[in-house]
C-alpha cells in the first residue's frame, strides 16, 4: 500500500452485512476478504449475527501506535 | 427446579472487575452455588492456586481489556494444565476482549463474546444446554394503532367544515370514472374468477379471460400492453427469472426466523416500521429479511415512480434500476410470502395512475395497510388532481371493501407548503375515508421541512414543531396518529452516525408523545446515488433500539412554544378549511392553490390530465 499510506493516519475499517450461517463463519469470511485486499494487521471490531446473516466490521492497522508513520515524512503535515 | 450445585471460581484477569462477572455472580448465587469472586490484578498462577485450594468444579475468567490477551489466556491454560486444575475444573472465558476464535483454539471449554447472554455462562456451569431468547416467541403485544379511536371531531366548526368540503369533492367526481377506476374492476374481476379456481391471475392462463384482458388493454398504455403481449419491458426494467426466485427461497430456507435482535420487540410502543424499494424484488426480500431480524415490525413498500406514471400494472417479478420497487401482483404476493408471521406490510398507493389497482392488488396479495393522499399525489407526485381525486374515492372505497386501513402522509416535507396547508389536506381525507367507511390513519411528518426553516420553527430543537403537529391533530380529531416517514426527514445527512443518532432521536420523540406506529428509513436516507443499503438499515434499527433502551418511561419535555405552535396550526387548518368551502368546489380549490401554490412548490400534476370520462362511480 506504499504512497496512499502515507495518506492514512492509524486505520481503514471495512464494514458490510455477510450472509452466514454462524458468526464465527462471517468473521473468516471477513478476515479473507480483508487479506485478499493486502491488509495484514486485521481485526474484527464487531460482528453481530442475526438471521440470514451478520452485520461486520473489519478494520486494517496500518499504522499502530509508536511505529514509524509514513505520514510524517511530509512537512508540515501534522 | 433442581439445580445441581456448583463450587464456581470467579476471576477478572483486569486491573479492575468486569461487571458482568459480578452481575453472573449474583444471578448463581440466586441459583444455590458457592461462588468465589476473586480480586482483581491476580497474577495467573495465584487464581489457579485459589482454584486448587477451594476444589472448584467450573473458572470463570473475565478480560476487557484487549492489551496482550493472547499471552495471558495462553499462559492460563498452560498453568493450569501444568497444575492439574485443568483435569478437575471446567474453564470457561468472557468479556469484550476476548476473540472466541483464539480462546477456543488455546482450549478453554467455553467462550462468552461481548453479546453473550448471562444465560449462556449459567447454563455452561449447571451443564445444561442453552436455549436462545427469541424474542419472535416472547415480544410484548404492540398496540394496533386503530384500537380505542372513533374518529369523533373534538372541535365542531372544523368537522362542519370537513364535512362540507368532503360534500364538495364527492359532488366533483359523481358520475365520473378513469382508465385506473375500470382497470381495477376488470382486473376484480379477474381475481374474482381466479380466486374460485385457486389460480393467479395471469395473462398466459388468459382462456376463457381473454375478453377481460381486452377490456383491460382499453386502458392500458402501449407499453404495458407489449409487456403482456410480447413480454418486451420499458426500457430499464427486467424480468427476474424463475430459477432466480427459486434460489432465493432456497436461500431464505433454513435459518431460524426467530433469531432476532430482542431490543425493539421488548417495547410495547411504538412498532418500528422501516422502508424497502431497492428496485428489485430478490433484493427487497433481502432487506425486508434482514430488517425483520434487527427488529423492524412492519415494512412499507416504496413503490417507483416510472411505474406511477404508466397506466397499467405490468405482471411478472420485475426488476428495474431506478427509484423505488415496481409494482406487480407477482412481487408483491413474493413480499407477502417471505414476510415473518408478525411482520406488517404496507403498500404505497397515494401517487399515479394506478392507485385503485395497487389498493387492490395489495390487499388480494395480503397487505395489511395501504397510502392515501389526494393532495400529495397531485400536488406532489405528479398526477392531475381530477384524475387522482376520481381514483382516490374508488381507492378508498377498495381500501374499505378489503378492510385495508390507509394511512395519509402529510406532504410538507419536501415542498415547501405550510404544515397547516397540509394538515388541512390530511384532514379531509380522513374524513372524506370515514365517509366512505374506511379506516383511515393521520401521518404527520416529523421532518425539517423548507416551510418550517424558511419560518425557523425549529432554530431551538426538532421537538416543539413536531410535538405540535401531533398535538393539534389530537386537539381536532380522536383519529389514530402515526409518525412519519422517515422520521427526522431533511434532518439526515450522509455521515451514518450523525444520521442514526437523528433518526433515533426522532423515534425517541415519538415514543415519549406516545405514538404507537412510526417509520424509519435509514442512515443512507440523505444519500442520493442508489438505493439504501443492508447494513445501514441494520444499524438505523439498532440506533432506535438504543434509543428506546435510554428513554425508557421518561419523556422529552417540550418547551413552552409547544402550545403556541399547536395553537397556531389550529388556527391556520381552521382559515385554510374555510377558503376551501368560499371556494364552492374542491377542484377548483386544489388547483387555486387553497392547499399549496407553485411558489410553495405544490404544482397540480399533468399526468393523466383529461382521462376522467363520465361512468359513474
Amino acid at each position: 500500500m506504499a504512497g496512499l499510506d502515507e495518506r492514512i493516519i492509524d486505520t481503514i475499517d471495512l464494514e458490510t452485512f455477510l450472509l452466514s450461517e454462524t458468526e464465527e463463519e462471517a468473521r473468516q469470511n471477513m478476515k479473507a476478504i480483508m487479506e485478499q485486499h493486502g491488509f495484514d494487521d486485521i481485526d474484527i471490531v464487531f460482528a453481530e449475527k442475526h438471521g440470514m446473516g451478520t452485520r461486520i466490521r473489519a478494520r486494517a492497522y496500518i499504522y499502530r501506535p509508536g511505529v514509524k508513520y509514513d505520514w510524517l515524512k511530509e512537512p508540515g503535515l501534522i | 427446579m433442581q439445580v445441581n450445585q456448583k463450587r464456581i471460581l470467579l476471576s477478572p484477569l483486569d486491573p479492575v472487575h468486569d461487571v458482568g462477572l459480578r452481575m453472573l455472580k449474583k444471578q448463581l448465587d440466586e441459583r444455590g452455588h458457592e461462588t468465589i469472586l476473586l480480586s482483581t490484578d491476580l497474577d495467573n498462577s495465584e487464581i489457579i492456586a485459589q482454584g486448587l485450594y477451594n476444589q472448584v468444579d467450573v473458572v470463570l475468567l473475565s478480560r476487557s481489556i484487549g492489551y496482550g490477551v493472547s499471552e495471558l489466556l495462553s499462559d492460563f491454560i498452560d498453568l493450569a494444565e501444568a497444575s492439574g486444575l485443568r483435569e478437575k475444573a471446567k474453564i470457561a472465558i468472557g468479556g469484550r476482549a476476548i476473540k472466541p476464535e483464539l480462546a477456543a483454539e488455546l482450549g478453554f471449554d467455553a467462550v462468552f463474546g461481548p453479546h453473550s447472554d448471562m444465560e449462556e455462562a449459567i447454563a455452561f456451569v449447571e451443564g445444561r444446554n442453552y436455549e436462545p431468547f427469541h424474542s419472535h416467541n416472547q415480544t410484548v403485544q404492540k398496540k394496533d394503532i386503530l384500537a380505542g379511536h372513533n374518529y369523533d371531531f373534538h372541535l365542531s366548526e372544523i368537522e362542519k367544515l370537513l364535512q362540507q368540503i368532503v360534500d364538495m369533492l364527492l359532488r366533483n367526481v359523481e358520475g365520473q370514472t378513469s382508465p385506473a377506476v375500470e382497470r381495477a374492476r376488470i382486473r376484480e374481476e379477474m381475481f374474482n374468477r381466479c380466486r374460485q379456481n385457486g389460480d393467479d391471475v395471469s395473462f398466459n392462463d388468459r382462456g376463457d379471460m381473454a375478453h377481460l384482458w381486452k377490456e383491460y388493454f382499453k386502458f392500458c398504455e402501449e407499453g404495458i400492453i407489449k409487456s403482456y403481449k410480447n413480454g418486451v419491458f420499458p426500457l430499464g426494467i427486467r424480468s427476474v427469472t424463475s430459477a432466480e426466485i427459486n434460489s432465493l427461497e432456497e436461500l431464505l430456507v433454513g435459518y431460524d426466523q426467530d433469531d432476532v435482535f430482542p431490543r425493539l420487540a421488548n417495547f410495547q410502543l411504538p412498532m418500528v416500521w422501516i422502508q424497502f424499494g431497492t428496485g428489485c424484488p430478490t433484493l427487497d426480500v433481502v432487506h425486508i429479511k434482514t430488517s425483520e431480524s434487527w427488529g423492524a415490525e412492519g415494512v412499507i413498500h416504496i413503490d417507483s415512480s416510472k411505474g406511477a406514471r404508466m397506466e397499467g400494472l405490468m405482471e411478472g417479478y420485475l426488476a428495474q434500476q431506478g427509484d423505488g420497487s415496481l409494482i406487480t401482483a407477482h412481487n408483491f404476493r413474493l413480499l407477502k410470502r417471505v414476510l415473518g408471521r408478525n411482520t406488517k406490510f404496507l403498500v404505497r398507493a397515494h401517487r399515479g395512475l394506478n392507485s385503485p389497482e395497487t389498493v387492490l392488488t395489495g390487499a388480494l396479495a395480503g397487505a395489511d395497510y395501504t397510502k392515501l393522499n389526494i393532495f400529495y399525489g397531485s400536488l406532489h407526485g405528479g398526477t392531475d388532481p381530477e384524475r387522482l381525486v376520481v381514483d382516490t374515492v374508488e381507492s378508498i372505497k377498495l381500501a374499505a371493501k378489503y378492510n385495508l386501513p390507509f394511512d395519509i402522509p402529510a406532504n410538507d416535507e419536501l415542498s415547501g407548503v405550510a404544515t397547516a396547508k397540509s394538515f388541512a389536506g390530511i384532514l379531509i381525507m380522513l374524513a372524506l375515508g370515514v365517509r366512505l367507511g374506511a379506516k383511515p390513519i393521520l401521518k404527520p411528518l416529523f421532518c425539517y421541512s423548507p416551510d418550517i426553516m424558511l419560518k425557523g420553527y425549529m432554530e431551538n430543537n426538532y421537538v416543539d414543531y413536531n410535538a405540535a403537529k401531533v398535538a393539534a391533530l389530537q386537539k381536532i380529531v380522536d383519529a389514530p396518529v402515526w409518525a412519519g416517514e422517515p422520521v427526522g426527514f431533511m434532518t439526515h445527512e450522509e455521515d451514518r452516525a450523525q444520521s442514526c443518532i437523528s433518526t433515533a432521536l426522532h423515534a425517541a420523540m415519538a415514543k415519549s408523545l406516545g405514538i404507537r406506529y412510526l417509520t424509519i428509513a435509514s442512515s443512507d436516507e440523505a444519500y442520493a446515488g442508489g438505493p439504501i443499503s443492508v447494513p445501514s438499515k441494520i444499524d438505523t434499527l439498532r440506533s432506535v433500539a438504543e434509543a428506546f433502551r435510554f428513554l425508557g418511561d421518561c419523556k422529552i419535555n417540550p418547551t413552552q412554544q409547544l402550545e403556541l405552535y399547536t395553537e397556531k396550526l389550529i388556527e391556520d387548518i381552521r382559515d385554510i378549511l374555510k377558503n376551501a368551502v368560499d371556494t364552492q368546489d374542491f377542484l377548483q380549490a386544489l388547483y387555486n392553490g387553497v392547499f399549496g401554490e407553485k411558489s410553495e412548490g405544490a404544482s397540480p400534476g399533468i399526468n393523466g390530465r383529461n382521462t376522467v370520462f363520465k361512468g359513474g362511480i
